[in-house]
């Protein structure tokens, strides 16, 4: 039996609800422009940490952990976790790279090299967010941070199956977490990275499948390595062996979502702008907010820096 | 489905030996990697030592990237991959031929390039950031650069960022992977460089020792910083035994939890249940393990909590309990990999390594921690603990591989 997706929520530049996201993509119109960022940027309408999230425990949070703490907090709302249940949250992230830089920028210009601000160095490491969650919403299963660019979601979402697969969780919450800040800006910039950069967090409750309505079927999620930066051969592969394990032939398929393949737009990314790390869980998103029962969809995203992984939905749930 | 999954690659880079034969001499001979830090500026620090990789140079092992466009961190996460594959008796064209995963865990990624962006920032803005430092700084270059340099196309590669114990985290990834066939071989392992911005936190947060490691000792005062990568090459059993490949140890299974609580201090109930859950998957009772290789940090709280969680599973026969730290100082994400490496050579060569810097044992983490001369020992379960900030708890247990005994 493959695992489910029965729950899924979105905070993305559309707004901080997963109706606004898929109201967003369904009008087509690509969110506004922020004020203020040093880059062309949409953020996230109205997020505030402490506004959202109190003012207990968010004096050392920063951006990206608490669009992760409130995202997967919409989940766990729904069904609070208990301690001891094994429900496992695994985030794909690259970390804030804001935190971090502000972090040694404090050591480089304080009058003592190690002048730096103890509260806030967990979050110069990147499982902060996955950490902060847990603490927040006392997931006490498995809580892995993976690091990834654009296929990052992907990733989560595979890394999530193999847990439920082997036993090691009983449901597990997957997604993936990106900020806009200046400092990822500036990095971005210079490593060649320009247009609009947006942020936001998706998150899925993944579970096997039969005591919770499914909305989607994971029928497979599979990965491979661009060689040579081959990343259309590497993605046609991928798709091949996540369709052959899906037990399906491409004339199955009802939709394709990509992002870093080239010849192939992210529609996605077209309305809310690079998302980064979260991009591929955005796709995921896209598909689950817009899609109909019955529906085969083929996700593919390929990482700057070679890694490729697809994942095949079939919407509605099993059969 | 289910596979026995067997260990027979090792890679090190390490502050006390490079490859597999140097660092199980440094093991044996309890030699310790301390010394001044040289990669980042230490003027204004008070203590200044770290147990560094020092004279290493990668180039050696790196054939196909350009070594300009790696980090300090990939730059030993392929070296140290490298060197795993061909201790396994594996060719390229062998991995090319197979399905595979290289999981390789980090706390810091490339930070030591972040901290160099920052610093021409702070002199002379953003606008001069150097774009060859700006695009190795990803984290997912640890992976992405061993699949590159070994040109592999038929693999997952995933960079696992859970802080100190990623190189467990790394391991039970790809010992569920191998285990239920979908990877017929996995990389693993952990790989982090020095850097100025995690020095100066674990320096504010009064856990640097200002001369040594010294595990369970009452005079205890922290870590010291470390880096390097240690790398498993882990394949089925059966593909070994077809291969005639040395077998350093099996995989017998592990776990994860997370405490839940809060983001620095560690929860002696969570190790509790993190270790028992692992003994468990492993299919072992306590009284068969043989040895434990604490996460054993040497800072005041660690070592009570740690020792604390232990004995509440093993009560008054709590195995041997030893710390590398000791020897590497704190390696953060190769932490927990480079002491699944130690122990895989302590089943293979029959000793323990020791704890080394050890006075007099705490009476408030009374371990046999086998202070400062390894041991003879027939080891034939070992239990590797990794924890982490976040509470990111990984137990690994490890055994002498017995064709004839499947647990």
């Amino acid at each position: 039996m493959n695992p489910v997706i029965t729950a899924w929520t979105a905070v993305s530049p559309f707004g901080l609800d997963r109706e606004s996201f898929a109201d967003g993509l369904r009008a087509g119109q690509p969110a506004a422009l922020s004020d203020g960022a040093v880059h062309k940027t949409a953020r996230v309408p109205g997020f505030d940490v402490r506004a959202l999230l109190g003012p207990k425990g968010t004096r050392s949070m920063d951006r990206l952990v608490g669009l992760a703490v409130w995202t997967v907090g919409r989940l766990t709302a729904a069904r609070p976790a208990e301690r001891g249940d094994r429900t496992g949250l695994v985030l794909g992230t690259m970390g804030s790279v804001q935190s971090t830089m502000d972090f040694t920028r404090s050591s480089f210009v304080e009058a003592k090299p190690y002048f730096v601000d103890p509260g806030r160095m967990p979050n110069s490491l990147t499982n902060s967010a996955a950490g902060q969650s847990a603490i927040k919403h006392g997931l006490t299963g498995p809580n892995v941070t993976v690091a990834g660019g654009r296929a990052a979601g992907i990733s989560a979402l595979g890394y999530a199956v193999r847990l439920l697969r082997t036993g090691r969780a009983s449901s597990v919450l997957a997604g993936a977490v990106e900020e806009y800040s200046d400092a990822r800006s500036w990095v971005e910039s210079h490593s060649g990275v320009h247009g609009v950069l947006g942020e936001g967090c998706v998150v899925l409750r993944v579970e096997p499948a039969g005591e919770h309505p499914a909305l989607a079927e994971v029928l497979a999620v599979r990965s491979r390595f661009a060689r040579g930066d081959d990343f259309e051969g590497a993605m046609r592969s991928c798709v091949d062996t996540a369709l052959a394990a899906a037990g399906l032939a491409e004339s199955d398929v009802t939709t394709v979502s990509w992002s870093g393949v080239p010849g192939h737009t992210d529609a996605v990314a077209e309305l809310i702008g690079d998302t980064g790390a979260a991009t591929s869980m955005f796709q995921i998103a896209g598909v689950l907010a817009t899609g109909a029962p019955g529906d085969v969809a083929v996700i593919g995203s390929a990482d700057r820096d070679g890694a490729v992984a697809c994942a095949v939905l079939r919407l509605g749930g099993a059969r | 489905m289910s596979s026995r999954v067997v260990v027979t690659g090792l890679g090190v880079v390490s502050s006390i030996g490079i490859g597999r034969d140097e660092f199980a001499d440094a093991l044996r001979a309890g030699r310790s990697g301390a010394r001044p830090i040289t990669v980042f500026d230490t003027e204004g620090f008070e203590h200044t030592l770290g147990c560094e990789v020092a004279g290493f140079d990668p180039r050696p092992w790196i054939h196909r990237v350009d070594p300009a466009e790696l980090g300090r961190a990939s730059g030993f996460s392929i070296a140290a991959s490298r060197m795993a594959v061909a201790d396994a008796g594996l060719t390229e064209d062998d991995l090319r031929a197979r399905r595979g995963l290289i999981c390789i865990g980090t706390t810091d990624g490339e930070s030591y390039d972040l901290d160099q962006l920052v610093e021409i920032e702070v002199n002379h803005g953003p606008e001069a950031m150097d774009p060859v430092q700006a695009r190795r700084s990803t984290a997912t270059r640890l992976t992405a650069g061993v699949a590159h340099d070994l040109d592999l196309s038929d693999v997952e590669a995933i960079t696992v960022a859970t802080a100190c114990s990623a190189g467990n985290y790394a391991i039970g990834n790809g010992f569920d992977a191998v285990r239920t066939g979908e990877a017929e071989y996995a990389l693993v392992g952990g790989a982090d460089a020095m850097c100025r911005k995690t020095f100066a936190g674990f320096y504010r947060l009064g856990t640097v020792a200002p001369d040594c490691c010294r595990p369970f000792d009452s005079e205890r005062k922290g870590i010291l910083t470390g880096e390097g990568a240690g790398v498993l090459v882990l394949e089925p059993m059966e593909s070994a035994l077809r291969r005639g490949a040395p077998i350093y140890a099996e995989v017998l299974g592990y776990a994860l939890n997370c405490d839940a609580k809060h983001p620095v201090a560690p929860d002696r109930e969570s190790i509790k249940e993190c270790i028992e859950l692992a003994l468990r998957n492993a299919g072992v009772e306590p009284h068969e393990v043989d040895l434990i290789s604490a996460h054993g940090t040497g800072t005041p709280a660690n070592d009570v909590t740690e020792t604390g969680a232990i004995r509440d599973v093993y009560g008054a026969k709590t195995p041997p309990t030893v710390s590398f730290k000791s020897m590497l100082g704190h390696t953060m994400g190769a932490a927990s990999a480079l002491a699944a490496i130690a122990c895989g050579l302590g089943i293979t060569h029959r000793f323990i390594p020791p704890t080394i810097n050890h006075r007099e044992t705490d009476p408030e983490c009374a371990v046999d921690c086998v202070p400062n001369q390894a041991r003879d020992a027939e080891l034939k379960i070992v239990q590797n603990n990794g924890m982490a900030f976040g509470g990111n708890n990984a137990v690994v247990v490890l055994g002498r591989f017995d064709e004839e005994v499947a647990r």
